[in-house]
């Protein structure tokens, strides 16, 4: 405590014009680098008084963990009753990394020059904290006490954001949501289908759509949900992709990704056009599934790309990598990606002779048998994990 | 009707790990278990609605005649199948019960805007329900499907009621 006080004395001789000379106590350097000028203008916009601003910022300094800082946020929002406040802490709860503090005054920063009650926000902290410093060690126990009812008593009420957020065509919490221009938010997917199915009209008040295709997502909604609900947006982002993944291992042959390219390799005839319009085909086919997914097989279909000299062997890569991915995830699933890599091994012995023929296939050849190597290495990994 | 969407006994008390769905029959099946869990929680006035059986996709119904109509006291039992593409195509609504209504055709089936045209993915079976139970007081006009009914509930207002009463006690109670 001493220290501190200390340390805003030396501070406070300081214009803030001259925040960057280097001073010997080390507080006082790292109040310079915590409080940037910008901050200080803003402040002084704001009519802070000083020494409170210093006092608060060493605290928030000072604060050894981030759960006591929650119980300092949870507190002061457990008094101002405003809807945004509690979301914010609950957002701030969820966040799995660390806020540092110089972020977050910065943050702040903007609000604070043109937002009334946003200055008031930030100055209740400020005081809060500020007052404190005569608290001690007291105060840490009632704070405790007093943010447990705050807790509970956000229940019923993420139970109507829930509700709120939720898609009316899925009924779940709307999942990359769109927003129509009469203002109702859907699920991107649902609401596409909805448009393809439905007609384009708004499933909730049947005005029409105009753009009920190219739908783009609520990125702020989306923010939001992914902040109030990461336990569900998690899981079903695990269940879109295993999804995606089961229905490529179904055998329906218009879904199933693999059957595809099972097809062409059987082929032997390996033709630059047709292997191209396959794995297009492919890509169109996984675009109605993950973004992920897509995004992957996007990336592969350019991999292959690059490689076009080598016309059936780089396949076997494609289907590696993609068996890394989801190996992690059902070891089921790679036993029979791997099984049929076998299958296609020995279909390979066919073709490698027909790419001998090829006067640019001897270079490729080399490069994509170091590459085979290392696709049988990885598997073998996998099958060992 | 034929139900393609059933996914029967097997399907669906396996895990979700093992069982392999297409897109349309999962999401669909998993909005018509939403349905049933909302229902279960918060259900519409003098309605109540489940599975009929096993099948997720086959339900019935019950609605109570709203007091001050013919139908009053009557306890009419409804069938409700979903189709595949569930809610992107209207469930079908059909009276168990035999009723009087211009809306009910002889074999029971409903037709009412909201179950044909004016269906919108964002209507659930509890919405349906209460406006199937709307249409006991107010007959939707425009999808009339026994005329003969029709034209006497604008001409003869007093013996349609009487009718429809006489048929709640004979065949809702």
């Amino acid at each position: 405590m001493e220290n501190r006080r200390m340390a805003v004395n030396g501070e406070q001789k300081l214009s803030p014009r001259n925040q960057k000379i280097p001073l010997a106590d080390s507080n006082v350097q790292n109040m310079a680098t915590l409080l940037t000028p910008r901050f200080k203008s803003a402040a002084a916009m704001a009519g802070w008084d000083e020494e409170t601003l210093l006092l608060a910022s060493l605290i928030v300094e000072d604060t050894p963990d981030r759960d006591s800082k929650h119980k300092r946020r949870s507190l002061l929002n457990s008094k101002s009753p405003s809807t945004n406040s509690s979301r914010k802490r609950r957002a701030r709860r969820t966040s799995q990394k660390p806020i540092p503090v110089i972020l977050d005054l910065n943050a702040e920063e903007t609000p604070v020059k043109d937002s009334g009650r946003k200055k008031k926000e930030e100055r209740v902290c400020v005081d809060n904290e500020g007052s404190k410093v005569g608290g001690g060690d007291g105060d840490e126990s009632k704070e405790k006490t007093r943010s447990a009812p705050s807790s509970s008593s956000a229940l019923p009420f993420i139970d109507k954001l829930r509700d709120e957020l939720s898609c009316a065509i899925c009924l779940e919490i709307c999942f990359e949501p769109s927003t129509t221009p009469c203002g109702h938010s859907f699920c991107r997917k649902c609401l596409r289908s909805a448009a393809d199915k439905c007609g384009k009209k708004c499933p909730k008040c049947r005005q029409l759509i105009s753009n009920g295709r190219s739908c783009s997502v609520n990125t702020v909604l989306w923010n939001t949900i992914q902040l109030l609900f990461p336990q569900e947006i998690e899981a079903r982002k695990a269940a879109g992709s295993l999804n995606g993944r089961q229905q490529a291992q179904n055998l329906s042959p218009e879904t199933a990704f693999y059957a595809n390219l099972r097809s062409t390799s059987i082929q032997p005839s390996g033709g630059a056009s047709s292997r191209n319009m396959n794995s297009r085909r492919s890509v169109a086919i996984t675009s109605t599934q993950e973004d992920e997914d897509a995004a992957l097989a996007r990336r592969l279909q350019r991999e292959i790309d690059e490689q076009s000299p080598g016309t059936s062997r780089s396949r076997p890569r494609m289907r590696t990598r993609r068996g890394v991915s989801t190996s992690q995830h059902e070891d089921a699933a790679l036993a029979l990606r791997l099984q049929r890599e076998e299958f296609i091994q020995t279909f390979r012995g066919g073709s490698q002779e027909q790419t001998i023929r090829l006067p640019s296939s001897t270079f490729a050849r080399a490069n994509l048998r170091a590459m085979a190597s290392r696709a049988v290495n990885l598997r073998t990994n996998d099958r060992r994990r | 009707m034929k139900i393609s969407g059933g996914g029967g006994r097997s399907s669906w008390s396996s895990s979700t790990s093992s069982w392999v769905p297409t897109t349309s029959v999962s999401a669909s099946g998993k909005r018509i278990q939403r349905e049933m869990v909302e229902l279960n929680n918060d259900p519409p006035p003098d309605c109540s609605a489940g599975p009929k059986g096993d099948n997720l996709y086959h339900w019935i119904a019950t609605i109570i005649g709203t007091p001050g109509t013919p139908y009053q006291g009557g306890i009419f039992f409804l069938d409700i199948k979903f189709p595949s593409d569930y809610p992107f195509k209207p469930p079908q609504v059909v009276f168990k019960t035999r009723i009087y209504h211009c809306n009910v055709d002889p074999d029971g089936l409903v037709s009412m805007g909201i179950l044909k045209d004016d269906w919108s993915p964002a209507l659930t079976i509890a919405k349906v329900l209460l406006a199937v139970r709307s249409i006991f007081t107010n007959p939707d006009h425009y999808n009339t499907v026994v005329p003969g009914i029709a034209h006497l509930y604008s001409g003869d207002r007093a013996k349609h009621d009487g009718i429809a009463a006489e048929w709640t006690v004979r065949f809702a109670k």
